[in-house]
């Protein structure tokens, strides 16, 4: 096993160490708060658990629809998953078979797309497509409806602080809630992620992805911006820093290498650089900012992703990306027993120098 | 893509008129708002008259799984659950909970699979019906239709076009058949744009107008091909057709649009069901952007519902007034979508197995054809392709593609693909 340990994080030093495939699309991934496990769920019916020694995997089973989201208890003994019938289920993920304890299947009409615990444990959030933040305590019961929205909720993130909740829609809308009443404190304008032409059928875009920094001061919004149709849906991959003491804009990032779709993961590292990934028809790229430069400091080019999360170990970070399977695009290009569903991939990076072997 | 005429007129100056069963239209739009425009006297007439066809196309593919052919729970099947429909045992998407309520009237096909996976290539060709190639360029559904059933004396255009975007004559759907067989396509489902003549031109002067443009159109016909003048012609024809007849234009009453949609798909379907009810032949009517390579499932969160109200109120309406029964109703797209889901989160084209549906006209009611394997990926049984449905639709229509021919310069050729036959089991 390589040491991580006092190794000086510099990200134009990443390199990969592993990854973990499943044969299903990830969409989310978390590690646990103790670090030993990551797990990843998404275009599929169960989340799966990888032992961060042994790469071991388990399945938790029992979602009736695709995950939407996960989020790790403090605790260190409970995950949160939502998926997109609307239910919101709490595991025991430590155990050789994981174990449900409870699920509310219909916590949201329709979707139930992301999922976030607070920093002291008490609170869980959700959010989907009824437009609604539900706020539960960590035993299953619901403690306040959060309306107002007006489009899908696509992302959420408890304030470090822990006093604070913010939610992003897709008609590029965050509302910043106060805890733990629910009470609306302000909206900030992200409609720059939001497109909507004439000519669309449908909204495009939107608050994909959310991060707070370690000062608690910058809130870092992921998306895209641009949209040039709703078929395709191809855009221009955006991140808007705003200061969360004033609320407005401060930055504007954007990826080095060429991508159509959104910023769909972003993570705050120690030192303040942030880290995103995107998705791209034709591929994108995990992307390291320093936060008063548009362009990235430092790029790695990719398949599209989706989810970024960072060990706590503060040196490791997991990518889940896509993997073909086979040939994609227009037509069967396969006979029927060789047509399977394209992969998912986490992608596990060291952030510093690779140690000499 | 279809390029539409450049040289078609932009300023259709003309209007028509079906007096009676306009005059009825006019009344119920002014007071009915929900349900079918038509008077039940005018209703019946319309049925003793002819077939028309109704054409909805949803351009780019809508899938199949998030719509006919769901497959909840499977490797393939996307995030939706699957509803029950007045049909014992059938499911459709949760995104269909409109048309579910009405499936008791619908035939759905399953078992669609064809062979163009391309839009450039693959609109025409499923609109031409995929015939043999035999050296011509065959006209697409609607044209077919004005040239085998259409009325050359009608007092409203055959073949009319509702689309988004822009409008004008489009000859080149009537392929051989000649110019005259095209469509008059209504940008955004508006009127050709100076409908109105102006109050100070009198019959008298309209006719010396007409004249001197008759007469200009004769030394522009020297030295240009004939199709060309022709779209010229006949644009200016179908212009006539409609300057008379405002009221197929007016707005919709709110309780219209709030049973149909006051989106564009809403409002053109609603606009497709005044020209049908005035007794409009053929009319194609156009959606765009269905093709949700990136981002499929929010897309079609988003779409079906747009497709679900209209379709399932419009045949609700026509099944009430016996209109489903003379007015054959095809919902299509050019292909489905992948059951794989790509990097974007997005389907592609699929022209190995999709759906599509069929109401009314002597189509069997309540009923699925065909299915798919498990995953939704291939067909399980018989598969139909383009020329199956052109041979059911003609028969439907009381054209028989296997006596009836089009004959081209003496050149006789088949109305539908030779290998190809009716389905007999969408049939009453």
């Amino acid at each position: 096993m390589i040491k991580t340990v006092r190794m000086q994080l510099d990200v134009t030093k990443a390199w990969t160490e592993r990854k973990f495939q499943w044969e299903r699309q990830v969409t989310a991934c978390h590690f646990s708060p103790c670090g030993n496990y990551l797990v990843a769920g998404g275009v599929d019916f169960a989340l799966q658990r990888w032992d961060m020694e042994s790469d071991e995997r388990v399945s938790l089973e029992g979602h009736p629809s695709w995950v939407g989201d996960l989020a790790f208890h403090p605790d260190r003994q409970r995950l949160y998953s939502v998926d997109y019938h609307g239910g919101l289920f709490c595991w025991d993920y430590r155990e050789a078979a994981p174990r449900l304890l409870w699920k509310k299947e219909d916590a949201h009409q329709g979707w139930a797309r992301r999922v976030a615990v607070s920093p002291d444990g008490k609170l869980v959030a959700t959010g989907g497509n009824d437009q609604v933040v539900c706020l539960w305590s960590d035993r299953g019961k619901k403690v306040a409806e959060l309306a107002g929205h007006e489009g899908y909720i696509f992302s959420l993130l408890f304030h470090p602080g822990g006093k604070g909740l913010f939610s992003g829609d897709q008609r590029g809308v965050v509302r910043e809630w106060k805890l733990p009443a629910g009470k609306e404190v302000r909206q900030l304008d992200l409609t720059v992620l939001h497109t909507r032409l004439e000519n669309f059928l449908a909204h495009v875009g939107g608050v994909r992805s959310l991060a707070v920094d370690e000062t608690g001061k910058m809130l870092a919004c992921g998306g895209m911006t641009n949209a040039k149709s709703n078929a395709f849906c191809p855009g221009d991959p955006l991140v808007v820093l705003v200061d969360l003491a004033t609320g407005e804009e401060k930055m504007r990032l954007t990826p080095s290498e060429k991508a159509d779709g959104p910023v769909n993961g972003l993570q705050f590292l120690p030192g303040g650089i942030l880290a995103g990934i995107g998705e791209g028809a034709s591929g994108a790229s995990l992307a390291f900012w320093k936060t008063d430069q548009e362009k990235p400091i430092h790029s790695i080019k990719m398949n599209s992703g989706y989810a970024v999360d960072l060990h706590p170990d503060g040196l490791r970070l997991a990518v889940s990306r896509f993997e073909t399977n086979g040939r994609s695009g227009n037509g069967r290009h396969s006979t029927p027993e060789t047509y399977t569903s394209n992969d998912g991939v986490v992608e596990i990076y060291h952030l510093h120098e690779k140690p000499a072997e | 893509m279809i390029r539409e005429n450049p040289h078609a007129c932009g300023s259709l100056q003309h209007d028509v008129s079906r007096r009676q069963a306009l005059g009825a239209l006019a009344g119920a739009a002014a007071g009915v708002g929900a349900g079918s425009l038509l008077s039940p006297l005018v209703a019946e007439q319309l049925k003793s008259q002819q077939k028309q066809v109704l054409l909805i196309w949803l351009d780019g593919g809508m899938s199949q799984l998030e719509s006919w052919d769901p497959k909840p729970g499977t490797e393939f099947g996307g995030p939706f659950r699957s509803i029950p429909t007045t049909l014992p045992g059938v499911h459709v998407s949760e995104l269909m909970p409109n048309t579910a309520r009405q499936m008791q009237h619908l035939a759905v096909v399953r078992s669609m699979s064809t062979k163009d996976e391309n839009h450039s290539s693959g609109v025409p060709r499923i609109l031409r019906g995929d015939p043999k190639n035999r050296g011509v360029t065959y006209p697409y559904m609607g044209s077919a239709m004005a040239h085998l059933k259409g009325e050359a004396d009608s007092e409203l255009p055959n073949y009319i076009w509702v689309k988004p975007g822009s409008g004008g004559f489009i000859w080149q759907h009537a392929g051989f058949l000649g110019a005259k067989y095209g469509a008059l396509a209504l940008g955004d489902g508006k009127p050709p744009v100076y409908i109105n003549r102006p109050p100070e031109i009198d019959d008298a002067r309209d006719t010396a107008r007409n004249d001197i443009r008759k007469q200009l159109n004769r030394r522009f016909r020297t030295g240009r091909r004939e199709a060309e003048v022709e779209a010229y012609d006949y644009s200016f024809q179908m212009a006539e057709k409609l300057i008379r007849r405002k009221d197929l234009f007016s707005d919709f009453a709110p309780k219209q649009l709030e049973r149909y949609g006051s989106h564009p798909l809403g409002r053109h379907i609603l606009q497709s069901k005044r020209l049908i009810e005035a007794g409009v032949l053929f009319v194609q009517c156009h959606s765009y952007h269905w093709d949700t390579h990136g981002d499929n499932f929010n897309m079609h969160l988003d779409l079906v519902p747009q497709i679900d109200k209209p379709f399932a109120a419009l045949v609700e309406d026509w099944h009430e007034s016996g209109l489903l029964d003379n007015v054959l109703v095809l919902l299509m797209s050019e292909f489905g979508r992948t059951p794989k889901i790509n990097q974007r989160l997005g389907r592609d084209h699929w022209p190995e197995a999709w759906s599509l549906c069929l109401a009314g006209c002597g189509m069997k009611r309540g009923l699925v054809l065909g299915e798919t394997t498990p995953n939704g990926a291939w067909v399980d049984g018989t598969e139909y392709d383009i020329g199956h449905i052109f041979h059911t639709v003609f028969k439907a229509m009381d054209i028989d593609p296997l006596t009836i021919e089009y004959h081209n310069n003496d050149q006789p050729l088949p109305i539908a693909h030779d290998d190809c036959a009716v389905i007999k089991e969408l049939l009453a």
